[in-house]
């Protein structure tokens, strides 16, 4: 669905992400594990048209080409974006922030099934709907971002860092809902620090190491390869 | 009991133009994000317009509204196309970008004020229409005020609620919250900032049409309409509209109380003083968010 090739990106003459290559199918969750500074932020920055990507990497969504895009087309693609801090309008209520979520013209015509769908995935979002959102909890201002990104009718959503803040209950909750996005036919690119609980759900990951891919396999091999347990599941 | 009264509804006619001019202000700095020195000389140009379209073509201030504000809004449109959205483009952050503006557009308004002065003189300027007193509640106001305030109320109104009622308007002020996450809902935030700009240029020549039927003015009264907007704009919380409409409408009335009961000119001082403290007391306007 979405193709990653070789994508570079800069801060001045810092490399921050260096020749990344890789693939997001629908329906499916891809996790990427790396440590702070690794490039993960960036990575989907450059995916989601925040940070310019270098010549020489390309973006392509179903074939369409999206280097150098400007933003707002990505989400016109379908690529959706929650970005780390979440990335919602504090000020406004939380109905506005879904309704905004419906700006792009691919998702008018789907908007009443996708605040369905947003407000199945989160019920306690239905009471709050006239809530100023910069009022509400770390864990409910995260499902109000998500929910903002599902109304976009996106193919592919863009996590960084989600369970950030959030506490273990909460963010054993956004695991599964997570999990039943995908379900819904969504592809998932999924930056965590939360290892253990995002290898647990996720279909494949990638292993991050200063801007470069240096591991890739599924969710059930990485768990078990001794070298991810020591790096990043406080084993051994 | 009267003078009380005639304060208040001379100051509401004035704070209305304020709270009028303000909320075009807080169109281009909250969600444009330009800081628009020359904000003041596009009221007096529509000041002029509205003169020379009574006097010399005989057509009242209220018909020349549909020709002035489009004219005002295609201007600030160029402006913002021509001049500023090269600043925008290389604009490094938020920072860059409010000095840039600041130092670009105190430019144009010299050059603005410039053809002033050749085209229209430098004398101050008034023309009389609909200056027929009438009685309300015990004391009298000219008719052209209160025409001039309903106008203000009717317009601050639509724009009030195209901002909040419809899906595009909602767009513009999630700009002014976070620009970042309005590109991720698929905002063009270029195109929109453009379009903010160019809205609040049609309110600001809206506002110096009204203004004309009752003040008088001249090419560089300018400057002094921008600054009561910038202050209505701070007091108010920039971006906030009801913030503005309030601050407004309090400025309005505390500069005619104390022109009436104390000295005219001190009213400049009267506005400077409620900006100081509403910067001490609420920095972030009357309905602004708390300090993060």
């Amino acid at each position: 669905m979405i193709e990653i090739s070789a994508i570079s990106a800069f801060y001045g003459k810092h490399c921050a992400l260096d020749g990344v290559s890789l693939t997001v199918q629908r329906g499916e969750l891809v996790v990427i594990l790396g440590a702070n500074g690794a490039g993960k932020t960036t990575l989907l920055k450059a995916i989601g048209g925040l940070v310019p990507v270098a010549p020489g990497g390309r973006i392509a969504m179903a074939g369409k080409d999206l280097t150098a895009v400007p933003a707002h087309d990505i989400v016109a693609a379908g690529v959706a974006l929650v970005p780390e801090g979440r990335g919602i309008f504090g000020e406004m209520t939380v109905r506005e922030n879904l309704l905004l979520g419906a700006f792009p013209a691919r998702a008018r015509p789907a908007e009443t099934r996708n605040l369905e769908l947003v407000l199945s995935l989160f019920p306690r979002l239905n009471e709050r709907l006239r809530q100023t959102v910069r009022t509400m909890s770390g864990g409910e201002q995260q499902m109000v971002a998500i929910g903002r990104a599902l109304m976009t009718a996106p193919d592919i959503l863009l996590l960084d860092e989600p369970s950030l803040g959030l506490s273990p209950i909460m963010c054993k909750e956004l695991f599964q809902s997570l999990g039943r996005i995908r379900d819904a036919g969504l592809g998932i690119l999924l930056v965590e620090q939360n290892a253990k609980q995002s290898l647990k759900i996720a279909d494949r990951g990638y292993l991050i190491e200063s801007g470069r891919i240096v591991g890739a396999g599924t969710g059930a091999a990485l768990s078990a390869d001794p070298a991810v347990q020591r790096a990043y599941l406080g084993a051994g | 009991m009267t003078l009380t009264l005639d304060i208040l509804l001379s100051g509401l006619v004035l704070g209305g133009m304020y709270a009028l001019i303000a909320m075009g202000l807080t169109l281009q700095y909250g969600i444009a994000r330009i800081m628009n020195l020359s904000y003041g000389e596009f009221l007096v140009a529509a000041a002029f317009g509205a003169l020379f379209l009574f006097t010399g073509m005989a057509v009242n201030p209220i018909l020349g509204l549909l020709l002035i504000v489009p004219a005002s809004f295609a201007a600030n449109w160029l402006l913002y196309r021509v001049v500023l959205t090269p600043l925008v483009k290389r604009a490094k952050n938020q920072g860059m970008l409010e000095v840039d503006s600041i130092l670009g557009t105190f430019g144009v308004l010299f050059v603005i004020q410039g053809i002033m002065q050749v085209v229209f003189g430098g004398a101050l300027q008034s023309y009389s229409y609909l200056s027929v007193p009438v009685r309300i509640l015990g004391t009298t106001l000219a008719a052209n005020r209160i025409l001039a305030l309903v106008f203000a109320l009717v317009i601050g109104g639509l724009l009030y609620l195209l901002l909040t009622r419809t899906r595009y308007g909602t767009a513009l002020r999630a700009i002014a919250v976070n620009p970042v996450a309005a590109q991720l809902s698929g905002i063009d935030i270029a195109a929109a900032s453009g379009l903010a700009f160019a809205a609040g240029g049609a309110i600001v020549g809206a506002g110096g049409v009204l203004i004309s039927m009752f003040l008088t003015f001249s090419a560089a009264s300018g400057v002094i309409f921008t600054m009561k907007a910038l202050i209505v704009v701070i007091m108010g919380g920039v971006g906030n509209m009801m913030g503005a409409l309030v601050a407004g409408l309090l400025l309005g009335i505390a500069e005619t109380a104390v022109a009436r009961l104390v000295d005219p000119g001190l009213t400049i001082a009267v506005t400077y003083a409620l900006f100081l403290g509403a910067l001490l007391w609420r920095p972030t306007g009357l309905f602004g968010r708390p300090a993060r």
